[in-house]
Parts: structure tokens; C-alpha cells; sequence
């Protein structure tokens, strides 16, 4: 397209950088909040501040748990009747049942996978989802939102647009920006090991924040890339179903083959049946990986074909100690011997679990899982000096010229940098606020999020009026303040509200809660220093042609 | 599984590493130290580095299972070579040390 | 930063070429790689996973690749065309063709 290939790649990076990157801060972002999702549901959730809990009896706990799940989820159910043939009927059969956890959970997640009949893809379910207390099998509210695994998590790889689930794509392209970017970034970093070092935060706001973008961009290179490919191969069955759109009679000849190998049937018989003892299976499998000298808890059991004669019961380990997902043991449903061991993974398999297990990070490392944090942290800090280095850029240009595109890249850059912090703090206060037993709570907290995020974005563009004089934007300074504040009120809060001030939780070392609030304070004193510098900067008055016209 | 001193110790080992590797640079070591040195003295710097790097990976592999451990040593690098940049933009000086064994005037 | 000395329409058409004419490339890539590996009696599971991993990794390629191709002509007939036709020979092959 230009002249050569360095101009080109130039190009790429600037505008996809640009135009994806504000999907990109939010990925990684709300991402690197992910690591620590479990931990934000127990501050956000205060009845389930408990211990962590292994996987409960099924026999006396998880089975009739089961059964009170009669119906999916409603958006379940909406996105489901969209991939139907003929009208969905009112009642669906439960076709499979779901309990997973971790070594962080205390609470226990349980699904049933309802069968789609005349559905557009061969094996359709829709899910109905609840969360019990594994001590004693009680259901968690439906409307008590876990605002981390169940909000920010989602949030990160679907931006919780899941209109034919555009959310997901739009994501995934970002995603693929951001692979392109690295390459490009570069390409165009003649010096990249020269300046491998270089950071010079006394020089001019170009220069230092083309340093910083520079400096986070290269050092965690690795991590960026990694992350952004295993993210896209963990849902590459949303991707590139290639073989289940295009070649389903190779697919069946597989399932068949392999239904014949293992014991496990692919449909349902048909004829009823009834399901042993579960709980023996659960101790044959823990008592199985002991002997083996991996001693382990388990993480997901599944019921598959429930209520008939060939229904099969899969248990996997809680993977804690490796990187790599767990291997399956299968039970025949009605006698409880066991059908099949999955094998140890082929050499590709292998490499797909690592990646899959390397960015979900489940396993028990938590220096690990603190650097992931870190790695998640440098990239949103090298997206968000991109745009500013755009803006920087441009803006004594686009001022002479009376044009606003710096103004509105600086507009969106505060709202999806400090703004999207602003927001989450936000959610956060009104988890407190809002009264614990208040209908459709979740709806609410939901809201809250979005509404504070749409007013960053309007004082944003308000302020960003400054930028069209090529001076900078008052809204970075002042969105800093709003973390700051909101920050502290949300400790505060929760001392209040709940009586887990950092004083109790320090002492009784439950440090899911303690560390979410120092994380907070820590993250308000960060914004109150910047939002001190900001204004300092703001208020540099710098000389602009009088040519330019007043745009207040 | 993991031990928090090999870590500890994986993680000094690579700030070390990143800042010989750093000094091996004419820009950062007129940083540190006015004088100028030998090409002798700069190849020492980085075999020096890469040897500190080395170590840390060793020490990495040591505290946990090999696919565990290259992902720590990853990320110890990247938090290493931050850490290196922002002390050579703020306080240069405090990484004197590393070539405090290298005479003046080599 | 310059604009490219061609025209609006020419720097679409590129960006439609990588984003839209990449998929199509990758696709044709992972059907035919697919369908080829089973074929030749690789494991289901190791084929399906290894052609859709690289099928990643080519569209990164192609995406690129449209960026710095000299002629955009080329690069929708290489990736929309040459992606068709990897699409048509793997659901061939697959069929046991």
C-alpha cells in the first residue's frame, strides 16, 4: 500500500491500534481483573466469605440440587430459539448435569445442558445455571451478582454484546490486532535493542510516552502475544467450526469410532435408566490418582444422557500443580465401574491444553498468577500510551487545522482507560450500597456499571474541548480524583456494611477480601499521585497559533 | 511444590542479570559511571548478564514442574527489565554496585 | 501520519482484503489441512486442533501479507480466491474424493 513495507506496517499498527485498541484496553483490563475473579466475588458477595470447599457429596448434596434446575437460563433459552427450526417447547429434557470448582471456590457451580430438539447444529444445549453453598447444598440467590466471574470475566472476552454473540467476534478481531501489532511494533522499533532499557520521563510528553509504550510493549512482548493467541485458540470452536459446519459426516464416523472405542455413547438410548452411587465413583477417582502418587481434588463432574440407560459419569482432577487441563475418568452411570481413562494427550493435544491451562491459570501458583496480573497490567498501560501518543502527536495539527479527530480519540481514550476504572470502582460502591435483598440486584449493579461508564464518556467529550487548542484535556485529572475517592469509599464501605474491615481480615489472614481491599487503596493512592501530576500538567499553558478558532 | 526462596532468589537473579545486560550499553553505563571502559569490559557485562539470566531459569526449574517454571521465568524477565528501566530513568546510580568490581580506569 | 497516495476506496478495500479475505483464507487452510490429516489417518482430535492452531497463525500471516502486498488485485485473488478453492478441494477431500 506504501512506498515499503516499514510505511505499511506503520499503517497497521497506527489504525488498527487505534480503532481496536479501545477494545483491547478492555480485554486486558478486565482480564487481568479475571485472575483474580474468585477473590472480587467474595468481597462482592459477603455470605459466601467462607473457606474454600471441595467438591460435596452428590449423592446426599448435588443430586437434588440437580433437579431444581427444571428450566435454562432465560437468555439461554432466547439464544437457543434462534437456532431452531420449529418452535421451542415449553418443557425441555435435561440432557446433562455440570459441577465444577476450584481451589479458590467455597461455592460450588452446578449447570444442567437442556437438549434442543430441531436444532441447526448437530449437538445443541441450553443452560440453566445455579450456585449453592456446598456445606449444606443450599441456592444462592439468583440475583446476587458475582461481579467477578460472572461480570468483569465475561466482560473480557465477549464485552457482554451477545446479540449473535457479535461480542465474541469483535473480540476476537481485536485480538488478532493485537498479534499484528506486536509484529508491526517491531518492525517499525529500529532501535528495539538498543532502547530495550530506555524510559526518559523528563523529556517531552512525546518522546516519554512513546518510551513507556516502547518499554511495556517489548519487555512483556511474550506475555502479550501468548496471551492474545491462546485466547483466540480457547474459543476457536467459535471461530473456525469447520469441520462441524462442513464435515459432519467425518465428524460422525469419528463419534461413532470413538463411541466404540470408549464405552461412551454420543446419543442418548432413549430407555431409561438409573444412576449409581456417585459418590463411590468420586472415591474410586480420588483413590485412583493417590495410588498414582498425584493425590488430587476433583474440579468438574459431569452426568452425561441424565435419566438414561447409557448415561455415563465423567470425573476430571483439579489440575492445581500443572499448567495443562486435566484428564478425564469415565463411569458407567448405572453400575459405577469405570468405562474409560482418557489418555495422556497426543503431542498437538498437548500443546492446546498448555495454552488453554496457561491462560485460564486455575493451578495453585499464586507468584505466577500475581505476574500474569503484572504482564496483564504492562499491556493495558501499553495500549493506553498508544492512544495518548496519538493525541500528543496530532493535536497541535489538528488544532491549526480547526480539526477534531484528536479531540475525539482523546475523548475516548479517558473513557476507556480512566473511565473504565471510574466504573468499576463504581459497581464496586453500590455492591455496598445497594440493599442486600433488593429484586433483580444484579440488573442493578449491571447498570450502575454501564451508566457511571456513560458519564465518564460525556465529561470526557466535555473536556476534551480543551485538546481542539492543543492544550490537554482536564478529564484525565479529574477521572483520576473519581478513582481515587471511589476507591477509598469502596473500602470503606465494606468495613461498614459487612464489618470485614482490613483489620479483621488482615488478622484472620482471609485474604480474598483483605487483598481486594488493599488492591483498591492502593490503586486510589496510585490515582490520587497521577490526578496530582495530571493537574499540574493540564495547567501548562502551551502556545497556539491565534489562528485557531474557540470551540468551547 | 514451590518455594518462595528459589523464587525470591530467581527474581534477584534476573534484576541483576537485566541490569549487567543494561550497563553493557554505552547509554546506561555513562548513566552510572562517567568513564569509558574496554570492549573487554563490555563483553564481560553481558556474558555476566546472560549468565545471571541462566541462573534464574535454573533456579526457576528448580522450584516447580518445567512447564510451570519457563512461564515464571518469562514473566520474571519482563517485571526484571521493568524494573531495570525505571531505576536507570530515576536513580541510575543504584546500580552501581553491579560494576563495582570493574576498576575505574578499565 | 501521510495517508497512502491512494484513495479511500483502494485503503477499504485492503482492510475488507485482510480482515474478511484472511478468514476465508484461514478457512479453505483448516479444511483442507483437516480433512487432508484425517485422510491420511492422523488422529481426529490432533488434526482438528493442530490445522485450527496454525489456522490462527496463517490468518496473522495473511492479515500482514495484505498490508504489504504491492498489488491489492493479488491479494483478494490469493486470499478470497485461493481460500475458496483450499474450501472446495477439503469438503472434497473430506467427502473421500
Amino acid at each position: 500500500m506504501f512506498a515499503n513495507f516499514r510505511l505499511s506496517f506503520a499503517w497497521l499498527h497506527t489504525w488498527f491500534g487505534l480503532v481496536l485498541g479501545f477494545v483491547l484496553m478492555v480485554a486486558f483490563f478486565f482480564g487481568s481483573l479475571s485472575v483474580f475473579d474468585r477473590e472480587i466475588d467474595r468481597w462482592a458477595l459477603p455470605q459466601t466469605r467462607i473457606e474454600a470447599q471441595p467438591m460435596p457429596s452428590f449423592d446426599k448434596i448435588l443430586a437434588s440440587r440437580f433437579t431444581t434446575i427444571t428450566e435454562p437460563d432465560p437468555e439461554e433459552r432466547e439464544a437457543a430459539s434462534k437456532r431452531v427450526t420449529q418452535p421451542l417447547p415449553e418443557e425441555l429434557t435435561p440432557a446433562q448435569w455440570g459441577a465444577y470448582t476450584t481451589h479458590r471456590d467455597p461455592v460450588l457451580g452446578m449447570y444442567v445442558g437442556f437438549a434442543v430438539p430441531n436444532s441447526t447444529l448437530p449437538d445443541d444445549y441450553a443452560y440453566g445455571e445455579i450456585t449453592i453453598d456446598p456445606r449444606d447444598g443450599h441456592v444462592l440467590p439468583r440475583d446476587q451478582l458475582a461481579l467477578g466471574s460472572a461480570f468483569f470475566y465475561p466482560m473480557h472476552f465477549s464485552l457482554h454484546i451477545t446479540w449473535y454473540d457479535i461480542g465474541y467476534w469483535i473480540v476476537a478481531l481485536s485480538a488478532m490486532a493485537m498479534l499484528a501489532a506486536i509484529g508491526s511494533g517491531v518492525v517499525m522499533h529500529r532501535k528495539i535493542f538498543r532502547e530495550f532499557f530506555t524510559f526518559r520521563p523528563g523529556k517531552k510528553l512525546l518522546r516519554s510516552t512513546l518510551d513507556l509504550h516502547n518499554l511495556t510493549g517489548v519487555v512483556a512482548l511474550p506475555f502479550h502475544f501468548l496471551w492474545a493467541l491462546s485466547g483466540l485458540i480457547i474459543f476457536a470452536g467459535i471461530y473456525f467450526p469447520v469441520l462441524d459446519r462442513m464435515m459432519q459426516p467425518l465428524v460422525e464416523a469419528h463419534e461413532r469410532e470413538e463411541a466404540a472405542h470408549t464405552g461412551l455413547d454420543t446419543h442418548p438410548s432413549g430407555k431409561p435408566g438409573t444412576l449409581a452411587s456417585v459418590d463411590a465413583m468420586m472415591t474410586a477417582a480420588r483413590e485412583r490418582w493417590a495410588s498414582r502418587g498425584v493425590p488430587g481434588e476433583i474440579g468438574f463432574l459431569f452426568v452425561n444422557h441424565v435419566g438414561n440407560s447409557n448415561t455415563y459419569v465423567s470425573i476430571y482432577r483439579d489440575s492445581t500443580d500443572r499448567v495443562a487441563t486435566a484428564e478425564g475418568l469415565h463411569f458407567e452411570g448405572s453400575t459405577g465401574r469405570v468405562l474409560f481413562e482418557d489418555p495422556p494427550a497426543g503431542p498437538i493435544e498437548t500443546v492446546n491444553a498448555f495454552l488453554t491451562g496457561m491462560h485460564l491459570q486455575q493451578f495453585r501458583h499464586w507468584t505466577l498468577r500475581w505476574l500474569i496480573f503484572v504482564g496483564g497490567i504492562l499491556s493495558s498501560i501499553c495500549i493506553a500510551t498508544g492512544f495518548i501518543f496519538f493525541v500528543e502527536k496530532r493535536k497541535h495539527a489538528h488544532a491549526a487545522e480547526g480539526f477534531g479527530g484528536s479531540r475525539w480519540v482523546d475523548a475516548l481514550a479517558v473513557t476507556t482507560v480512566t473511565g473504565m476504572v471510574v466504573a468499576t470502582c463504581f459497581v464496586l460502591v453500590m455492591n455496598r450500597v445497594l440493599p442486600e435483598d433488593l429484586a433483580h440486584r444484579d440488573t442493578w449493579e449491571k447498570s450502575s456499571f454501564w451508566l457511571a461508564w456513560l458519564a465518564t464518556l460525556v465529561h470526557a467529550t466535555w473536556r476534551s474541548t480543551a485538546v481542539l487548542q492543543a492544550r490537554m484535556s482536564n478529564a484525565w485529572a479529574e477521572q483520576s480524583w473519581a478513582i481515587a475517592l471511589l476507591g477509598a469509599l469502596a473500602v470503606v464501605l465494606n468495613a461498614v456494611t459487612t464489618g470485614d474491615h482490613l483489620g479483621r481480615t488482615l488478622a484472620a489472614g482471609y485474604w480474598p477480601v483483605a487483598g481486594v481491599d488493599l488492591m483498591l487503596l492502593a490503586a486510589a493512592c496510585v490515582a490520587a499521585i497521577a490526578a496530582r501530576k495530571l493537574q499540574a500538567r493540564a495547567a501548562e499553558v502551551v502556545s497556539v497559533s491565534p489562528e485557531v478558532p474557540d470551540y468551547a | 511444590m514451590h518455594d518462595a526462596v528459589l523464587l525470591a532468589a530467581a527474581l534477584i537473579c534476573t534484576v541483576i542479570g537485566m541490569g549487567w545486560l543494561a550497563l553493557a550499553m554505552d547509554a546506561h553505563w555513562n548513566q552510572v559511571r562517567a568513564t569509558r571502559r574496554s570492549p573487554r569490559t563490555v563483553i564481560i557485562l553481558r556474558v555476566l548478564g546472560a549468565a545471571a539470566l541462566v541462573a534464574s531459569l535454573v533456579l526457576c526449574l528448580l522450584a516447580d514442574t518445567a512447564t510451570m517454571a519457563v512461564l515464571v521465568w518469562m514473566m520474571l524477565l519482563a517485571v526484571a527489565a521493568l524494573t531495570v528501566a525505571l531505576v536507570l530513568s530515576r536513580r541510575p546510580r543504584m546500580l552501581a554496585p553491579l560494576i563495582a568490581a570493574i576498576p575505574q580506569s578499565s | 501520519m501521510a495517508t497512502a497516495t491512494q484513495s479511500s476506496w483502494h485503503v477499504l478495500s485492503r482492510v475488507c482484503a485482510s480482515i474478511f479475505g484472511s478468514y476465508a483464507f484461514s478457512w479453505g487452510f483448516i479444511a483442507l489441512g483437516a480433512s487432508s490429516l484425517i485422510g491420511f489417518g492422523t488422529e481426529f482430535h490432533e488434526a482438528s486442533s493442530l490445522t485450527s492452531m496454525l489456522g490462527f497463525l496463517i490468518y496473522l500471516a495473511a492479515f500482514c501479507w495484505a498490508f504489504i502486498a504491492a498489488s491489492l488485485a493479488r491479494v483478494w485473488v490469493v486470499l478470497a480466491g485461493g481460500g475458496a478453492l483450499m474450501t472446495a478441494v477439503g469438503w472434497w477431500v473430506s467427502r473421500g474424493g
